[in-house]
C-alpha cells in the first residue's frame, strides 16, 4: 500500500516538473516558430528605419534604438544613485536599521509597473513639458527616468546585499592598517564586491529592458529615430511599447503579426542572456568568500 | 588632510544620494495616497464603473483582479509543490539539477509582454479560447510558478540532513518521509513564494490585457471564456484618457485600492517569511 502511495507521490513530483518544463520550450517554440515567418521573408530589410505596415516596410531598427537608449538612461541614472544609497546602508547606517530599510526596499519593489504609469503620465511628463517647454512631455528621457526610478528599489536591495556578504574581518583589517572609511570601501570592499555588483546591475537591466507599462504610457509611441541621435527630448518607441500598443492590430498569421513576435523574441532572447550570465557571476561569490 | 576631506565628501555624498531615494520614494506613496483618497469611498468600492470608467467605482474590477490572482495561485501552487519536491528530494544528478534552477530562473527573467503575446498566439488563436478570463489566471500562474518554486525549494533544501535521515532510519520510504518531513518544514517557503507571487500578479497588466479582459459592460463572469476587468488594465484604459478630470480621478482611487492589495499582500509575505523562519530555528 505505502509503495502504492510513494510511487504515485512519485510520478506527481516528476509530472510537475514535466509540466514546467514543456511550458518552459513551449513559450520558447511558439515564439520562434511564429516569428519564422518575420526572419525568412525580411531577413537583413528588418534593420532599417522605416516603418509602414501599409507598404510592407518593416524596419525595427528605431524600435531597437528605444529600447537600448532608454534602458541606457534608466541605468546612467539609477546605477550611481542606487549605489551609493546601498554603500550608505552597508556601511554607514547603524546595523539595527538594515532589516527594515530592506523590508520597505522590498515593499516599493513591488508597486505595480501600471501605477508608475500613471504618475508618469500625470506629473513627469507635464513637469518635464513645462521645465523644458517642449510641445509634449511624452518623450524618451520621460520614460528612461520614470524606469530609473522603478529599478531603484531592485537595485538598492541587490547591492546592498553585495556590500553586506563581504566578510567583516576585511574591514578590520583595512581599519587597523590606518585607512579612512572611503578608502576601506574604495580599496577594499568595491572590489571585493565587484561580481555581485555587475550582477545586480545585470539584473535591473532586465527588469528596465522587460517594462511595459510605464514606458508604454510615457513614450509617445512614434516610430522613428530622433534627429540628431542623441536629442532625448524627442518621442521614440521601444519594443515592448510597440507591442503592447500594435499587437491587437495585427492580424493573427500575418507577415505584421510575426514581425512584432519575432521582437518579443528577440526581447526575450536578450534578456534570457543577461539573466544568466547575471546569475552565473552570482553563482561564483560563495566559492570566493570561503 | 586631503584623505580626511576626501573623506567628509565621500561621506556627504552617499548621505545625500540615500536622502533623494528616500526623497523620490515618498513622492510616489505620497502623491497615490493624497491623489487617491479624494476619489475612495465606501461607495466607489461597491458600486460598478459607470459611462466608461468616468463615473462610479470599482467592484467589478477589484472582484476581477481578486479571481484572476486566486485562480492563478491554485493553478501555480501544487506544480511549483512537486517541481520542489522533485527538485529537492528525487533530482540527484548535479548537472541536472544546475539545469533545472537555470531553467527556472529564466522563466523567472521573461517579460511580462512576452507572456501576454505567447497567451494571445497559443490560447487565443490556436485554442480559440477568445478573451477568457480563466487564460489570464493559466498565464499568470506561469508567470509566478518560478517565484514559488524557488521559495519552497530553499525552504526544503535547508532541512538539515540528519532529519531525513532519522525518517529514513526509522523505516519511512521516500514519499513517507516528504510527507512527514519535508513538507510541514517546506510548506512556510510555499506560502511565502506564494504571497510573494500573488503580489506580483496582481499588479501585471502587460500579461493580462490582451488575453483576459474587457474594458466595459464587464460583471462577474458566469462561464469559463468570458473576459473580466481587473484593476491594473481598468488603470491603464482610464490613463489613456488622461484629459478628463474625472476619468483620472477614478483611475487614482483605482490606483489607491490596488496599491492597498499589493502592500497587504507583501507585508504579509513580509511576516510570513519571518514567521516560519522563527518556526524552523526552533
Amino acid at each position: 500500500m505505502s509503495v502504492c502511495i510513494s510511487k504515485i507521490g512519485k510520478a506527481y513530483a516528476l509530472s510537475s516538473m514535466i509540466v514546467s518544463i514543456a511550458i518552459s520550450l513551449c513559450i520558447f517554440l511558439v515564439l520562434l516558430i511564429y516569428s519564422w515567418d518575420a526572419i525568412i521573408e525580411q531577413g537583413w530589410s528588418l534593420l532599417t528605419i522605416r516603418w509602414h505596415p501599409a507598404t510592407g516596410q518593416f524596419g525595427i531598427l528605431s524600435m531597437l534604438y528605444g529600447t537600448s537608449i532608454v534602458t541606457l538612461i534608466a541605468l546612467v541614472l539609477a546605477v550611481p544613485i542606487g549605489l551609493l544609497t546601498a554603500l550608505y546602508i552597508a556601511e554607514i547606517l547603524p546595523d539595527q536599521y538594515r532589516i527594515v530599510i530592506k523590508s520597505i526596499l522590498e515593499l516599493l519593489a513591488g508597486i505595480p509597473s501600471i501605477l508608475y504609469g500613471l504618475i508618469g503620465v500625470a506629473f513627469v511628463s507635464t513637469w518635464l513639458e513645462h521645465w523644458l517647454l517642449l510641445s509634449s512631455g511624452r518623450t524618451i528621457l520621460t520614460a528612461g527616468f520614470l524606469l530609473a526610478i522603478m529599478i531603484l528599489p531592485t537595485l538598492i536591495t541587490l547591492a546592498e546585499d553585495a556590500f553586506h556578504n563581504v566578510p567583516d574581518q576585511y574591514r578590520e583589517s583595512a581599519c587597523g592598517l590606518g585607512l579612512y572609511r572611503h578608502e576601506i570601501i574604495l580599496r577594499c570592499v568595491l572590489p571585493m564586491a565587484k561580481p555581485d555588483i555587475v550582477s545586480a546591475i545585470l539584473l535591473a537591466l532586465g527588469r528596465a529592458l522587460g517594462e511595459t507599462m510605464a514606458v508604454m504610457l510615457v513614450i509617445g509611441s512614434i516610430d522613428r529615430i530622433p534627429q540628431p541621435v542623441f536629442n532625448l527630448l524627442m518621442p521614440g518607441q521601444t519594443i515592448t511599447s510597440k507591442l503592447g500598443r500594435e499587437i491587437e492590430e495585427a492580424a493573427f498569421g500575418s507577415l505584421h503579426f510575426s514581425i512584432l513576435i519575432f521582437m518579443g523574441f528577440l526581447l526575450m532572447l536578450t534578456v534570457l542572456i543577461v539573466t544568466i550570465v547575471a546569475h552565473h557571476s552570482l553563482s561564483q561569490t560563495e566559492r570566493r568568500y570561503e | 588632510m586631503n584623505r580626511r576631506l576626501i573623506n567628509e565628501v565621500f561621506t556627504i555624498f552617499s548621505s545625500l544620494a540615500a536622502l533623494f531615494c528616500l526623497v523620490v520614494l515618498c513622492f510616489l506613496l505620497t502623491v497615490i495616497v493624497s491623489q487617491g483618497f479624494p476619489a475612495l469611498s465606501f461607495k466607489f468600492i461597491v458600486s460598478p464603473a459607470k459611462n466608461f470608467g468616468a463615473e462610479g467605482g470599482v467592484l467589478y474590477q477589484l472582484l476581477g483582479s481578486l479571481l484572476l490572482v486566486i485562480c492563478a495561485g491554485v493553478i501555480s501552487l501544487p506544480i511549483a509543490l512537486g517541481v520542489a519536491i522533485y527538485k529537492s528530494e528525487y533530482l540527484q544528478n548535479s548537472r541536472l539539477q544546475l539545469l533545472s534552477h537555470l531553467l527556472l530562473y529564466a522563466l523567472n527573467a521573461v517579460p511580462s509582454v512576452v507572456f501576454g503575446i505567447f497567451g494571445l498566439i497559443f490560447f487565443v488563436n490556436i485554442l480559440h479560447t477568445g478573451l477568457s478570463w480563466f487564460v489570464g489566471s493559466i498565464i499568470l500562474a506561469l508567470m509566478i510558478l518560478p517565484t514559488i518554486t524557488l521559495s519552497c525549494y530553499q525552504s526544503m533544501s535547508s532541512i538539515p540532513h540528519s532529519y531525513r535521515d532519522t525518517a529514513y532510519a526509522l523505516g519511512f520510504n521516500n514519499w513517507q518521509t516528504v510527507i512527514q518531513v519535508v513538507l510541514p518544514q517546506g510548506i512556510g517557503g510555499a506560502i511565502t513564494g506564494l504571497l510573494m507571487g500573488l503580489t506580483r500578479a496582481i499588479g501585471e497588466t502587460a500579461p493580462i490585457m490582451f488575453i483576459a479582459t474587457a474594458f466595459s459592460g464587464v460583471t462577474i463572469p458566469q462561464t469559463l471564456n468570458t473576459p473580466v476587468s481587473s484593476l491594473p488594465t481598468h488603470i491603464l484604459a482610464l490613463t489613456k484618457q488622461a484629459t478628463q478630470p474625472q476619468a483620472l480621478s477614478n483611475a487614482w482611487g483605482a490606483s489607491l485600492v490596488l496599491l492597498t492589495l499589493v502592500l497587504i499582500l507583501s507585508i504579509s509575505a513580509l511576516f510570513s517569511r519571518h514567521y516560519f523562519k522563527l518556526r524552523t530555528q526552533r
